[in-house]
């Protein structure tokens, strides 16, 4: 890149030579974005979150079989828009518990999970743990 | 065109993963969660930015006391340029003045 970069061990010109540095030319875009839809990424899998439930079902409670239902449907479950990550979520999907869950829990915020659709809260998220590698 | 006297604001560092990689360097920004690959002068911008709103020609004097800008007469005006990009993407943001 640039050939005049002083030697770091050299006392004499490091006072005064610095290193150039390039703005880039006009109307050329230095950036490239890698965005998660688009991303298979072990990265972008294990850190994207699922809110259970998202913003629509806020209130609500979550029945066995993943419906959002009204706070007080006996057998339901309290959810209160608790953030999972993809991982978690991904061991979830392969039999564990979600963190701070019990096993009934886990079931129905799983198959919540499972029905989320897109537009809704965290749908990326469960469709890019879908993907395959 | 945009106006060199708007401010702009880089997100805090923690808001996002820097790696450099040689010639590029890797911005992972958490709230989005989308990756940027970049180039020279975007990590030196952000540096130089830190955690101020800083208009063009402000970025310019501080990029031009560790970096030798020389020969780039409208280097405030390809910051800004290069800002601007930095504001779409996210990874900075524009000040609006009160």
């Amino acid at each position: 890149m640039s050939g005049d970069t002083p030697e770091p061990n050299d006392p004499i010109q490091m006072p005064t030579r610095r290193r150039a540095l390039m703005l880039g030319a006009a109307g050329v875009a230095t950036v490239v974005s890698v965005r998660p839809a688009l991303a298979q990424t072990a990265g972008s899998v294990l850190n994207c979150e699922i809110p259970v439930p998202g913003p629509h079902g806020t209130g609500m409670n979550i029945d066995a079989t993943g419906n959002l239902v009204a706070p007080d449907t006996p057998g339901s479950f309290v959810a209160t828009g608790q953030k999972f990550s993809g991982e978690e979520v991904k061991r979830a999907l392969s039999g564990q518990t979600l963190p701070g869950t019990t096993y009934e829990q886990s079931q129905a915020y799983v198959n919540y999970i499972r029905r989320l659709q897109a537009g809704q809260s965290g749908f990326t998220c469960f469709a890019s743990l879908q993907m395959p590698r | 065109m945009a106006d060199p006297k708007t401010l702009y604001q880089a997100e805090p560092a923690d808001a996002r993963i820097v790696e450099p990689l040689d010639m590029m360097t890797l911005i992972y920004q958490r709230r989005s969660g989308i990756t940027h690959m970049v180039g020279e002068p975007v990590p030196q911008m952000l540096e130089a930015m830190g955690e101020d709103a800083v208009d063009a020609a402000t970025l310019a004097a501080r990029l031009a006391v560790s970096f030798d800008l020389g020969g780039q007469d409208d280097a405030v005006t390809l910051i800004t340029e290069r800002l601007e990009e930095l504001a779409e993407l996210g990874l900075v943001e524009r000040v609006t003045d009160a």
